[in-house]
């Protein structure tokens, strides 16, 4: 069984004190820390970088998104999971954005939350049932542009996105022109556009990005 | 502290986290037995109907029917029950609004470390703990 160290970030008492007894009999899993404030959150995730932080979305001083959004942006390896009094579902889009990858709600029973540790501890998302329905309903038949993941990349064109792969693999803007068969000069703007609309700087930028996003294999 | 004593309770709050909290810190008392829980108000007056628990411990804000009302159902038809009012959050008038609900106690959530036990203990014996 893989050890699992957990932050707990929750105002109220009682629940922090319910999650821990709950997780505390999971073999292997650690409450490695507390926080009763967002900014504390933000903190002790920073010094413990723990695996998950089980973060409350209504506490002081720092709202539960921007504090998701610090954590995930300092500690790429610690997923958060938003703890919520609801289901609302410009809660789930403002806290995708923010990178965060599993939401429960505090009426959710036991077993979500322990079911939604254990797949964020293995790097995988997890929304219950009811937050899928929640984030399904809103699309009205077609997923809104701004729910795709990576938002971003859905901008590029396609042959902007067969450029960024060229050039990812190190090709050069000759050989890219090349393997594409139109000129030198409209490879470097592809490129241009690419790493504008992108907001990339140099061809690491790129790499890595490519990487992230499974464009190329690292 | 009424040592001994044993109560049989029932949790009633619609967060499964917050009842196996207040379910631990009550099951730390010798004596004390939580005998059943329940999700919103309804439940909450059916269990207590079938219980017959010494102290309900009861949540203001649940879904369905909430709090007040469940204590306003069990206050009239099973009298016998001491109900204690727990609430995330204060209000003024909180006190005797629990009590003409007919309510025996009220406790903040926040307080729930410090008083809780205290109040069911004074609801156990059948005095009323509006302590917050």
């Amino acid at each position: 069984m893989n050890a699992v160290r957990i932050l707990v970030a929750d105002d109220h008492d009682l629940m922090r004190r319910g999650i821990k007894s709950l997780l505390q009999q999971h073999p292997g899993w650690e409450i490695c820390g507390e926080a009763h404030t967002g900014r504390e959150a933000v903190e002790k995730a920073e010094e413990l970088r723990p695996d998950v932080v089980i973060l409350d979305i209504s506490m002081p001083d720092l709202n539960g998104v921007e504090a998701a959004r610090r954590i995930r942006t300092s500690s790429p390896n610690t997923e958060v999971l938003i703890f919520s009094m609801h289901y609302s579902d410009q809660l789930i889009r403002e806290i995708l954005a923010a990178g965060v990858r599993g939401y429960v709600a505090k009426s959710d029973s036991d077993r979500d939350l322990v079911i939604a540790v254990e797949t964020l501890a293995n790097h995988k998302p997890f929304f219950t049932p009811r937050a899928t329905e929640v984030i399904l309903g809103s699309f009205d038949g077609k997923p809104p542009r701004a729910w795709m993941p990576e938002s971003i990349h859905g901008r590029l064109t396609s042959r902007e996105r067969e450029v960024v792969q060229l050039l990812a693999e190190g090709k050069s803007s000759k050989d890219v022109a090349s393997s594409l068969g139109i000129s030198v000069k409209t490879v470097e703007t592809h490129r241009a556009n690419i790493m504008r609309k992108l907001q990339l700087h140099t061809v690491t930028d790129l790499v890595r990005y490519a990487v992230r996003n499974q464009i190329i294999e690292p | 502290m009424v040592a001994g004593k044993s109560l049989r309770i029932l949790i009633a709050d619609d967060q499964p986290l917050v009842r196996r909290a207040i379910r631990l810190l009550l099951e730390s008392h010798a004596g004390w037995k939580v005998c059943g829980e329940a999700a919103d108000g309804r439940e909450a007056i059916t269990k207590t109907k079938e219980l017959k628990p010494d102290v309900v411990i009861m949540d203001l804000s649940m879904p369905s029917m909430n709090g007040l009302d469940a204590t306003r159902e069990i206050h009239s038809s099973c009298p016998q029950t001491q109900v204690l009012i727990l609430t995330l959050y204060h209000f003024p008038e909180l006190a005797r609004t629990a009590q003409r609900a007919g309510a025996q106690g009220c406790v903040l959530k926040s307080d729930s470390n410090r008083y809780l036990i205290l109040a069911v203990a004074s609801l156990g014996i059948s005095q009323p703990f509006f302590g917050a």
